[in-house]
């Protein structure tokens, strides 16, 4: 058995180190596939899936002797405790972490033979290190095996059931996964790093800032926390292992023996054989389904396996709420859906795990328990059986879910939340979970029915519920309808109920159901009556065992189902059709391949827009015409134009005096050649018409954007794309070279002065600069529909509401279209109307957001400039998306977060304040300024945006430690990020659309910088920028811009900080190595600190090296443990790598720090302070 | 007055075993005894006619029901008691009872349960209804499975091998309780005891190796081998002698020493007496034809 479990993990492990099509953890871009690194993930990860073999090994070990009942012999024998019993379990350990030593062979095997048959690129591969297979086993197989294997050994020891081994097992694995859930803030990270029992956080803690080159070099150490770790839990596994071994003996248990009662109330009634009139009608049916039911259900509800799964599921549950919805340190309220996801994200699994082993429990229970034959012999339609266990699942299956539902309404009143939605519990459960149950409990029943044996049966059902989705997958088939109780997935928003996917849901459950039914009729008609016979005996005695009625309801049933079926494939596959994901692919590819050739094609220039949308959301139809005005920005005459229509919407273009000359129907793309050509500077109107209709219901969720209520749309969404867009090419650089296209670059080189390459924007390239746009919108009537402008008249028409919008000030072609039954509240700052667009459910942080959105305007306006438009709008849309995004004047918000987040607490800065001001930010930054289309391009929309958002903040916040709280998400965001990479990373002002580069890293220099050269001298420099280029057009500026503004601001002393954080990566390693005081004469302290400081330079790929120091730091102290209170904070310059020196002080702090602030971007930051320590 | 027809019934195991080999039968109401070694086929017999398990070729009916064909009816009018009867864990007597008499259409609750009190006190389990019948003895499992056998009104009631692990008190009363019903209906019990079939039926039945090898009363079986039947008491080194030279039907051991009984036309002298023929001399002279040492 060991031998094959080596092989299969072998196997995976081949593959995951050969295949980009198998992947275990990952090992992307610039990671070796056989790193140290990845070696160390694919380790920690099989470590979980070989738990269940070590369940195997350890229950073998513990019970071989006892299930052959060969235990009273042997230990009659003189044969010692402690051998016997240490004996059997070191040789359990010893086998059960063979199967993992088959992953280094895999991993050695698959490099190997990759070099001969270049399977993928060779340049993907690294040399190995000893060392990193070492220390995986010493660090993680045999601690993790041994930790487990003790509580196995234990359980296995102390119950003697095998079921009960492997239901720890399962425990085992889920506490750890669901353990792991609490890992999520930054703040806990330590006792995160701890607890786990198999060290895999503790890993991936202690590698979170590893950049690509650590990755592929350092393996896995005896050191830090994993060290600590280890030995906690072996220290833990030893405990086990004690306790079990001293209650351990030789001797059997002696089973209870009840007492009995004296039972002396012997009857001495007679008892008569009553006239019986046996009966076999409908009512016998009845009758005897509910006494199988009945019988059923309680076999289930009193086993121990039910009890303990059940036990476990409310603790992982209630543990999962205790922790809140924590979303940056702030919590949400627990509306509904919140308590609706955490209730199948923690107890759907053993739901499922409940009903595949009692299905297999309930049809062998009767040849189990040797009744068959008796019940068998009974004059019952083996139907009635089959659907009496089905529905007994179901029922325990939906009671459990009825029950964490009770625990999820209490948890909403004990939080004080009453808002209770019972219909929405209810209708989730019938709409999502009651279908699942219905078809996992009929299917696992057939399948048991099937096969030939109780573990057998499990083994599919495992392979059906889990596996198949695999391999379809694989396969690359995406139907629902092959994929078991496969179908749309609803989603609860409080403003769009169940969405989009509902109809189709609940066609596909209907699909599903009767799926079931059918199922069960086969079931019943192949059940294993009498002896056991073979399937195929069993198929031809059927027909004897079925009542005469059954073959015309089996026929009745299929022909219903195939209707459905038809119906639900038309829908899905001829109305609806999709694509899959190699499909999709090989279309891109094939899309740069063909039409590449027309990427410097030029375009004319969008410089006018009206619209003229009509919404209509019960339909989920939009439809709309726009009138565009299309400019020749080049030098050249413009005689063809190459238009790229939107998926799923139906586009005319209507250009005078043009005609279409080629069309493909693949990329709805079309040219249109214009006679005569349009020459420069000239302009013409042309007339685009795009419907989108929604046609019955699709094999996913359908569009989330075109929906009941919250319909929201961007303009790219609707107009064709003018010209090639090279935005729609493969990424990925292993993905293109497997597709032979040429390598390339993100985006354009950072290019100083003015070039072509400033023509263009990041966001709408070349297709638009600053325009007009002008919108008739019109919607239901009880629905508010939103446009970019003012609101220049609002009426209503056939019972429909129409709205004018009109831009104040020409914007970027970036702008969205929103409808949905809204409820408006309204706060005036100067002459800007202050709008905030919400769910009338979600009214608690409006106050706070209309001050979070006046701030940003104030602090804004007085430092960067005016705000040109007359609207401020913070509209809500449903939690299909959750972000918030900028657009002129206009920034929806979904309602994930924001909206339902508890602020009750907070009196100063919190992230959803930090949100608004930063999307309001991008009014300036992006809306008015925006980058040239080349690298550092968002670092002036998002990384300035980031900057402003902080500076509102700190603007309100008295103590600057509350800065460093806020701060740290930045600093972890860009740490983290790089060590994510995939390709390189690069500069600040470099930045190539990188997130964790223009927000993370973005914020945190911006915020540095302003610290040491001053608040007004950055924003100056900021202010005297986006005056030269505020709303210009083109040439946009680039970073070689910013630094040109930046520049005079900055004092030559502090000139080196220009360079090492915006043209370099810099990096800093500080450490407070020790601290001393003692207490002078006067009256004051004197502190000695020791401090070790270096400072780090990166290339792309994280090779780090050591420069000389010269640069200012902080020192300061803290007055408290909690470190709110600084105190004694100077800036001094170190120019050595390590120093010590003194500081007097009025009072005594309890904490010394270096970089007390967190300001400088420091991989390990604990280690900067230190509490103080009396000198000797 | 119901009659079961077995005609030619055979079935053979996918390992070659031959279980029933062209099997013949006529009952009528009352109780049937079929006697035969373990492994002579009786089980497989009586399966088939539980309807739980399909024969090759050949039919069985009982009156007008075709029991191969139309397993649910017969199953309407049947009592069966398997060789070996198991019980759910964590269920009472009651329930159970109750349990199965719904499954053999006892559809009021009322009877149902008057029923099951009566058959549960006939059994003599009826203070211990409400224990859990997994922690009963043996013997007390046996008990409640005679009582679920006769749930209903069966007309054909298969018993396999129903008194293993009773007590003789125990055999008693479930020999009464089954004389009792066995007048109305069709009682087939199968046994290797020869002093159950001897004591309660009329007529009967030896299988061995699948095939019927006799058929009549136990009366007229035991008349056919009188005056044939002689026994001596011999030495244990010389029971290989015997063998070559008589037809040994049986030996068994009386204080130490092998007593064994031959089948002889005329009497066999040298040491030999007489004896009056008995049932187990019945049986093994049938399924003893080899004349081997057993």
């Amino acid at each position: 058995m060991v031998y094959i479990f080596m092989l299969i993990l072998g196997l995976m492990e081949f593959f995951a180190t050969v295949s980009d099509n198998v992947q275990v953890g990952g090992a992307i871009g610039n990671v070796y596939r056989n790193s140290p690194y990845t070696l160390t993930i694919h380790v920690t990860i099989f470590c979980i899936f070989s738990l269940l073999m070590a369940v195997a090994f350890f229950n073998n070990a513990a019970l071989r002797d006892h299930n052959n009942e060969f235990n009273e012999i042997l230990f009659t024998t003189p044969l010692s405790k402690p051998g016997y019993y240490f004996g059997r379990f070191l040789g359990a350990l010893f086998v059960s972490t063979l199967p993992l030593v088959g992953v280094f062979i895999g991993m050695l095997l698959g490099t190997y033979l990759n070099s001969i048959f270049n399977w993928i690129d060779t340049e993907r591969f690294g040399p190995f290190y000893i060392e990193a297979f070492v220390n995986n086993y010493l660090l993680f197989i045999l601690p993790n095996m041994f930790l487990a294997g003790t509580v196995i050994f234990a359980m296995a020891n102390k119950w003697k059931s095998t079921v009960i081994s492997f239901v720890g097992g399962l425990v085992i694995i889920v506490a750890y996964i669901v353990a792991g859930s609490f890992a999520s803030d930054v703040d806990n990270e330590t006792v995160a790093a701890l607890t786990d029992m198999f060290g895999i956080n503790t890993y991936s803690i202690e590698t979170k800032y590893y950049t690509p080159v650590e990755k592929n070099t350092l393996s896995p150490g005896f050191s830090g926390l994993l060290l600590y770790n280890r030995l906690i839990w072996i220290a833990v596994g030893f405990v086990i292992l004690a306790i079990s071994y001293f209650s351990f003996s030789f001797k059997q248990k002696n089973k209870k023996i009840k007492k009995v009662k004296n039972e002396t109330s012997k009857s001495d009634k007679v008892f008569d054989l009553p006239k019986l009139n046996p009966s076999f009608t409908g009512t016998t049916n009845w009758q005897q389904f509910k006494s199988f039911f009945y019988t059923n259900f309680l076999s289930i509800i009193k086993s121990v396996t039910f009890k303990i799964l059940f036990l476990f599921c409310i603790i992982i549950l209630v543990t999962d709420l205790t922790g809140g919805f924590e979303y940056f340190g702030l919590q949400s309220y627990p509306v509904t859906y919140k308590l609706i996801d955490s209730i199948k994200d923690n107890t759907d699994i053993f739901i499922i795990i409940i009903v595949v082993f009692f299905s297999g429990e309930l049809i062998w229970r009767d040849r189990d328990n040797k009744i068959n034959e008796v019940i068998d012999a009974t004059a019952h339609t083996s139907f009635i059986s089959m659907a009496a266990k089905t529905l007994s699942l179901i029922s325990i299956a939906t009671i459990l879910n009825l029950f964490f539902i009770g625990i999820g309404i209490i948890y909403q009143l004990l939080n004080g939340f009453s808002r209770i939605e019972v219909d929405v519990y209810l209708l989730d459960f019938f709409y999502d979970n009651l279908p699942l149950f219905i078809v996992f409990g009929a299917v696992t029943i057939l399948v048991q029915v099937l096969s030939s044996n109780k573990y057998i049966g499990y083994f599919i059902a495992i392979l059906i519920l889990l596996v198949l989705e695999i391999v379809l997958s694989i396969l690359d088939i995406n139907s629902n309808m092959v994929d078991v109780a496969g179908g749309p997935s609803v989603l609860y928003s409080d403003m769009n109920s169940f969405g989009p996917g509902l109809k189709g849901a609940l066609w596909f459950n209907l699909y599903w159901t009767i799926f079931s039914v059918l199922a069960l009729l086969i079931a019943g008609a192949l059940w294993n009556r009498g002896s056991k016979s073979s399937l195929l005996s069993r198929i031809k005695t059927a027909r004897k065992e079925v009542p005469k009625s059954y073959r015309g309801v089996i026929i009745g049933v299929t022909l219903s189902w195939l209707a459905v079926a038809a119906f639900v494939y038309y829908n899905t596959q001829v109305l609806n059709p999709y694509r899959s994901g190699d499909t999709e692919e090989q279309l891109i590819v094939d899309f740069e391949k063909t039409y590449g050739k027309y990427r410097d094609m030029a375009t004319p220039k969008v410089t006018d827009a009206k619209y003229y949308i009509d919404i209509f959301p019960k339909d989920r139809d939009v439809l709309t015409k726009i009138e565009i005005g299309l400019t020749n920005a080049t030098d050249k005459p413009i005689d063809s134009v190459l238009f790229f229509n939107n998926e799923n919407w139906d586009t005319k273009i209507n250009i005078p005096n043009s005609e279409i000359v080629f069309r493909d129907s693949t990329y709805l793309m079309s040219i249109y050649k214009m006679s005569p050509p349009l020459q420069p500077g000239d302009t013409i109107n042309a007339i685009i018409e795009a419907n989108y209709v929604t046609k019955g219901f699709e094999n996913g969720r359908g569009s989330t954007r075109i929906i009941n209520n919250g319909t929201f749309l961007n303009n790219g969404e609707i107009l064709p794309t003018m010209g090639y867009n090279s935005g729609y090419e493969l990424n990925d650089k292993n993905l293109r070279r497997k597709y032979d296209l040429p390598e390339k670059e993100r985006t354009p080189k950072l290019t100083p002065g003015v070039t072509d390459l400033h023509q263009a924007n990041y966001l709408s390239g070349r297709q638009a600069d600053f325009i007009n746009v002008e919108t008739i919108i019109s919607t239901s009537k009880e629905q508010t529909a939103i446009a970019p402008g003012s609101l220049i008249k609002q009426w209503e028409e056939d019972n429909r509401s129409y709205f004018h919008y009109k831009a104040d000030t020409p914007s970027l072609n970036f702008y969205s279209f929103i409808s949905a039954d809204f409820q408006i509240a309204k706060r005036k700052w100067n002459d800007v109307d202050i709008e905030i667009y919400h769910d009338k459910k979600h009214d608690v942080n409006i106050d706070m957001m209309l001050d979070a959105v006046e701030r940003s305007l104030k602090y804004y306006t007085e430092n960067f400039g005016p705000y040109y438009h007359k609207q401020a709008r913070i509209i809500e849309f449903p939690r299909y998306a959750n972000f918030a995004q900028a657009f002129p004047g206009t920034m929806p918000y979904s309602e994930s977060f924001g909206f339902i987040t508890n602020l009750e607490d907070e009196t100063d800065n919190n992230v959803i304040d930090f949100v608004i001001a930063h999307e309001m930010a991008h009014q300036w930054w992006a809306h008015q300024l925006i980058g040239a289309d080349m690298q550092g391009g968002t670092f002036m929309s998002e990384g300035f945006s980031q900057y402003s958002a902080s500076m509102t903040m700190k603007n309100i916040t008295e103590n600057p430690m509350k800065m460093r709280k806020f701060l740290k998400y930045d600093h972890d965001r860009y740490l983290r990020g790089r060590s994510g990479e995939r390709e390189k990373e690069l500069p600040l002002w470099k930045v190539e659309n990188q997130s964790y580069i223009h927000y993370g890293k973005g914020s945190a220099i911006l915020y540095a910088l302003q610290d040491y050269i001053g608040e007004d001298n950055l924003n100056t420099a900021m202010k005297s920028f986006l005056e030269e280029y505020r709303y210009a057009g083109p040439p946009y500026p680039s970073s070689h811009d910013f630094l040109r503004h930046l520049e005079p601001q900055v004092p030559d002393s502090l000139n080196y900080l220009i360079k090492d954080w915006f043209k370099e990566i810099t990096l800093y390693d500080n450490r407070l190595k020790d601290a001393t005081y003692k207490k002078l004469d006067n009256g004051k302290y004197q502190v000695k600190l020791d401090i070790e400081s270096y400072k780090i330079k990166s290339d792309s790929l994280g090779n780090e090296t050591r420069v000389p120091m010269n640069d200012w730091i902080d020192i300061g102290f803290f007055m408290d443990d909690d470190e709110d209170q600084l105190y004694g904070q100077k800036r001094l310059k170190f120019n050595t790598d390590t120093s010590s020196l003194t500081v007097e002080l009025d009072s005594l702090p309890v904490k010394a720090a270096i970089d007390p602030r967190h300001i400088l971007i420091d991989r390990v930051y604990k280690d900067n302070i230190k509490g103080l320590s009396i000198e000797e | 007055m119901s009659t079961l027809k077995i005609s030619n019934l055979s079935k053979t195991y996918a390992n070659g075993v031959k279980a029933l080999d062209d099997v013949s039968l006529e009952l009528e109401n009352g109780m049937f005894g079929l006697l035969g070694p373990n492994g002579a086929g009786k089980s497989s017999l009586m399966r088939t006619l539980a309807t739980l398990q399909e024969a090759d070729s050949g039919s069985a009916s009982l009156d007008d029901i075709d029991i191969l064909k139309q397993p649910a009816d017969l199953r309407k009018v049947l009592g069966y008691l398997p060789q070996e009867f198991g019980v759910y864990p964590r269920i009472t007597a009651e329930q159970l009872l109750n349990h199965i008499a719904v499954l053999k259409g006892i559809t009021n609750p009322k009877e149902r349960k008057l029923l099951v009190r009566y058959l549960l006190d006939k059994v003599n389990l009826f203070d211990k209804r409400n224990k859990s019948v997994k922690g009963f003895s043996g013997g007390m499992k046996q008990r409640v499975g005679i009582a679920q056998a006769l749930i209903g009104n069966p007309k054909l009631i298969i018993v396999d091998e129903p008194t293993a692990g009773l007590d003789p008190g125990e055999r008693n009363r479930f020999y009464n309780l089954l004389a009792d019903v066995g007048k109305e209906v069709i009682v087939i019990l199968s046994t290797h005891i020869v002093d159950d079939v001897r004591e309660l039926c009329t007529k009967m039945a030896i299988m061995n190796f699948g095939e019927i090898v006799y058929q009549g009363s136990p009366q007229s079986a035991i008349d056919n081998l009188g005056g044939k039947v002689f026994q001596k008491i011999v030495e244990r080194d010389q029971l290989n002698d015997y063998a070559a030279d008589y037809k040994i039907i049986s030996n068994k051991m009386v204080g130490g020493q092998p007593l064994i009984h031959v089948y002889s036309e005329d009497h066999p002298q040298n040491g030999f007496e007489q004896v009056t023929p008995n049932l187990e001399d019945v049986f093994f002279s049938k399924i003893n034809t080899a004349n081997v040492l057993v």
